[in-house]
């Protein structure tokens, strides 16, 4: 009896599994689209902020419309949090950006075209990119009433930023030559800036956040170490003298960091009222990224930004939502693949890359030929989510100084085995690549491992070059690992890594293209030899960096740098795969909005304002 | 003994369903590229995270047909900023069992041809979907499957011998040997695995392919894992070698390590069978946490573990839930070697053998 109701059960689910599998070729209906917000791409800007004086005080005066005062917006930073919120010592993303809220600096970017504009300071002038005379700003006010003068702008670059106290990234940056600039006061609002000869970066770099100087001063004199610890994490939020849009009213370690308004802020609208408009700006501190999106969706924070595939679901609830998704285009990552051109040996005499790889490397047609073999409408396709776009030069693709005549080119096998064919190589009868002294072509290729990413670039790539009969051996490797052998060993042949620049100095990259530069990859030299038997196109590239960094004319400038870009993708010692588009949700509440390829979402955030209507 | 296992193994219908489903698992893994329709790194690149081939028998006039699929096209929807695929419903690709299909070495030396179930060449079968790089899963999980559920055997290998060696010598002799012994497989058990696996990924050497790595690995971990077990069976010993036979042996005249090997240990069969069987689904865990970890099986090769990370992000498994088949197939080996070692306990226990 029993047995005869298992085989009825048995049968039973047999039947239901067969009707399961047995499944009927009926077309699907088609999707109605559902009224699908288009992203636009082409942004608008209020025209720029004017300088106005009412009073006697200079105020800067925002061209946005007229908002309402109030509100609160909560962004997020993934990770530790900050680990300091005195902008000289902080040497973190997340502790920059929360000191730069605080700590306004002379000037800053226009977010339109890059171009500089005054912020603290009213204006500059400059006759011969020598000396620069910046005007500062009549009546404006620390946040404990004292006057933020002349003297401030010199306490800050010569006791802190040229006495080498903190972070010295702005100091080794400003030193021309081995010489610093000079700083003077000329009276309360005017300072002179002097270098020993023109220096492009030099006006970025001048535009530096400024510290009070009657709070700052009795601790620059107890030395570095005092410094260190001033303005810490630690410190009560009434204890910031402060000059920007926000000040610090509360940090819960691991939790949050909410900044109130400065009512006394420079910055007014165009009823000269004083900004900013929203009361207060909180940063949760969330662990990872998956965190952060569930807090996005549980309304918890306001902005987000999102990458890839995480895009998708997002955009298909876009129309019935209360968030709108930005476009920010291209960013100023970029994802290569390195190849390493060092023919020198190590202290054991021993080569870092094999004589025969070196040849390889060194051909520039073996290397043009990898560039036409890899299929990087795929990598953006299938690893981005289409949500990047195809990179060919060294400069990333918002940078004003973007060599926009290197159009780049399709994936062409053909192509690729021609200039293979011209060097000498040859294919065997099992499709194998062999140079011309008969040496089977096979090379390492590393990336970092666990990241998802690179590593499904890096088995696309080598499918890529064993279409051409090279046999990579691909090996993802732990991120120390990948570094120190990029920076010390130089015991590697193509690695694949990505690198952020910066949109709008092209001089940021001296590091990587100059052939002393401490992440010279492809060529890289011990501290010993530090330029010998450079290449010519080495040479070239150190003659246009050292000239280029003198010249003040932007247009001048512009031709030197499109001519690096012009050399890099000729000479392919780098090829370039792709740049991620940044796509950024943001609540519809939050008004004047206007997105930046340069400077992003909410860089304007004295002018954003929350409308719940 | 041996038979007696057996006897109790059909006995459990538990054990005989995991015994079955464990056996039907390394018999597609052994003829892993028969089965497969594609090998390893068969990479179609417009079908990055394609959903699985839907397979009809019921053609669109509602009749009975052979098996067919359609081949997915892959467009990109600019506004919705995400890839479509949409099938295309212009050829049909009849579904060929036994048929030919891609060139392979069978076993790595016999050349074939045959496949147990393939499409036409332009068709295209990914019966558990596409991977991010447009690779086969299902093909890809039988390849993968081939180091997940032998690398605890590796280990084992590694592991037993010398626990049940080194705990025989520590318990026989006693005393200050058995004193000093135990203080080192103390000092070896508190050696913290983790971070010493961290270390080992950073500093052994880079031109190692992953198999061999992690083969590397595995040996390792159960160099420091010897000592728990050596400790049980020196537990063990001590009780053994104070019983007659072991005395009538010494009195004969057999040498310490005969008496250790042919003696003593036999006597342990019965835990260290267990203990073999309950520690090899711990190797295949492990083996999928550290490849989840970056520190296994790399990127071409394909792992449970390594396969199953693909997955790790949400949007993954909220949109394409195919790339979670291979931590289903962990948990279902896991699980059976898990039921078998738990009968075979209760089998060779001389407690519940009274009952």
């Amino acid at each position: 009896m029993k047995q005869k109701i298992y085989i009825i059960f048995i049968i039973i689910f047999l039947i239901f599994f067969l009707k399961a599998c047995i499944k009927r070729d009926v077309p699907e209906e088609e999707k109605i689209k559902q009224n699908v917000v288009r992203s636009e791409t082409n942004f608008t800007f209020p025209s720029e902020q004017k300088n106005v004086t009412l009073n006697g005080v200079d105020y800067l005066q925002s061209q946005a419309s007229i908002g309402k005062f109030g509100g609160e917006l909560i962004e997020s930073t993934i990770g530790e949090g900050p680990k300091t919120f005195n902008p000289f010592t902080s040497k973190d993303a997340t502790s920059s950006s929360m000191s730069g809220l605080m700590f306004d600096s002379l000037f800053t970017t226009s977010p339109k075209d890059g171009q500089i504009v005054p912020k603290l300071a009213k204006s500059y002038k400059t006759k011969d990119g020598k000396t620069y005379i910046v005007n500062l700003r009549h009546g404006i006010k620390w946040s404990d009433g004292k006057p933020i003068t002349a003297d401030d702008v010199v306490f800050t670059w010569n006791e802190i930023i040229l006495a080498g106290l903190g972070n010295t990234s702005t100091r080794d940056a400003v030193m021309i030559d081995g010489k610093l600039p000079k700083v003077e006061k000329i009276d309360d609002y005017t300072v002179k800036f002097s270098i020993i000869k023109p220096f492009s970066p030099f006006l970025r770099l001048m535009a530096s956040q400024i510290a009070p100087k009657h709070i700052f001063e009795p601790i620059t004199k107890q030395g570095a170490k005092a410094f260190d610890m001033f303005y810490s994490t630690n410190t009560p939020p009434e204890k910031f003298v402060t000059s920007g849009a926000f000040r610090l009213k509360e940090y819960k370690a691991a939790q949050r960091v909410v900044f109130e308004r400065n009512p006394n802020y420079y910055i007014i609208n165009t009823e000269n009222k004083q900004l900013p408009y929203l009361n207060k700006l909180v940063y949760l501190i969330v662990g990872d990224l998956n965190n952060e999106i569930l807090k996005f969706e549980g309304h918890e924070i306001d902005v987000i930004s999102l990458r890839g595939s995480n895009v998708a679901p997002y955009k298909l609830k876009e129309a019935n939502s209360d968030y709108k998704i930005y476009n920010l285009g291209p960013d100023t990552g970029t994802m290569f693949l390195a190849i390493n051109l060092n023919t020198r040996k190590n202290s054991d005499g021993e080569y870092y890359v094999n004589p025969e790889k070196q040849f390889w490397f060194r051909d520039k047609n073996f290397r043009t030929a990898i560039d036409y073999a890899l299929d990087r409408k795929n990598m953006v396709q299938n690893i981005a989510n289409g949500l990047a776009k195809p990179l060919f030069t060294a400069e990333s693709l918002n940078s004003i100084f973007l060599n926009k005549n290197i159009k780049g080119h399709e994936r062409n096998l053909l192509k690729s085995k021609e200039l293979l064919q011209k060097s000498g190589f040859r294919l065997n009868s099992n499709k194998n690549l062999y140079d011309k002294f008969g040496e089977r072509v096979e090379f390492d290729l590393y990336t970092n491992a666990g990241n998802t990413e690179r590593e499904a670039i890096g088995v696309m790539v080598k499918q890529d070059l064993e279409d051409l009969g090279m046999r990579v051996n691909y090996k993802p490797i732990e991120f120390n690992t990948l570094v120190n052998k990029m920076t010390t060993t130089f015991d590697w042949d193509m690695i694949i890594m990505g690198l952020t620049g910066s949109p709008l100095e092209p001089h940021d990259g001296k590091n990587v293209w100059h052939s002393d530069g401490s992440l010279h990859l492809f060529n890289q030299r011990t501290e010993i030899s530090k330029i010998d038997n450079r290449l010519p196109f080495e040479k070239k590239l150190d003659e246009i960096f050292d000239s280029a960094a003198l010249k003040t004319n932007f247009s001048e400038r512009k031709k030197l740098y499109d001519e690096y870009q012009k050399i890099i993708y000729d000479e392919k010692p780098i090829i370039y795969l792709y740049s991620p588009i940044r796509i950024v949700a943001l609540r519809k509440k939050f008004k004047n909005i206007y997105p930046s390829q340069l400077s992003g979402i909410t860089y304007n955030i004295e002018e954003i304002y929350e409308d719940n209507n | 003994m041996i038979k007696d296992i057996l006897n109790g193994i059909f006995k459990d219908k538990f054990a005989v369903i995991a015994l079955l489903v464990l056996c039907f698992i390394y018999f597609c893994l052994f003829f892993a590229e028969f089965i497969a329709p594609y090998s390893m790194n068969y990479t179609d690149r417009e079908l990055s995270y394609v959903p699985p081939s839907p397979i009809f028998l019921i053609d669109e006039n509602g009749k009975f047909s052979r098996p067919y699929t359609y081949n997915y096209k892959r467009t990109y929807d600019a506004d919705l900023m995400q890839t479509v695929f949409k099938l295309d419903r212009s050829k049909k690709y009849y579904i060929k069992f036994l048929s030919r299909g891609e060139e392979y070495l069978y076993l790595g030396f016999i050349p074939m041809d045959r496949h147990l179930i393939t499409v036409e060449n332009s068709g295209r079968l990914y019966l558990l979907g596409g991977d991010i790089n447009g690779r086969d899963v299902f093909s890809r999980l039988l390849f993968g499957g081939r180091i997940s559920m032998t690398i605890g055997f590796l280990a084992l290998f590694v592991l037993f011998p010398i626990g049940l060696l080194y705990g025989g010598i520590s318990g026989y002799f006693g005393g200050v040997t058995d004193m000093i012994m135990m203080r080192f497989a103390e000092a070896v058990m508190s050696i913290p695995s983790f971070y010493l696996l961290i270390i080992l990924a950073a500093i052994l050497p880079s031109n190692m392919t992953s198999t061999q790595r992690l083969t590397l690995i595995v040996v390792i971990l159960a160099l420091i894992g010897w000592a728990g077990f050596a400790r049980v069976v020196r537990g063990m010993v001590l009780s053994i070698k104070n019983q007659d036979f072991v005395k009538s042996a010494k009195m004969a005249g057999a040498s310490d390590l005969r008496i250790i090997i042919k003696e003593v240990l036999p006597q342990t069969a019965s835990y260290v069978i267990v203990a073999m069987t309950l520690s090899v689904p711990g190797y295949i865990l492990s083996e999928s946490g550290l490849s989840f970890l970056g520190l296994g099986i790399q990127q071409p090769d394909a792992s449970w573990g390594n396969m199953l990370k693909e997955a790790q992000e949400y949007i993954n498994i909220l949109y394409r839930p195919w790339l979670l088949t291979p931590g289903f197939l962990i948990f279902i080996a896991v699980l059976s070697f898990n039921l078998i070692g738990d009968t075979i306990r209760d089998i060779l226990d001389p407690k519940s053998r009274i009952r």
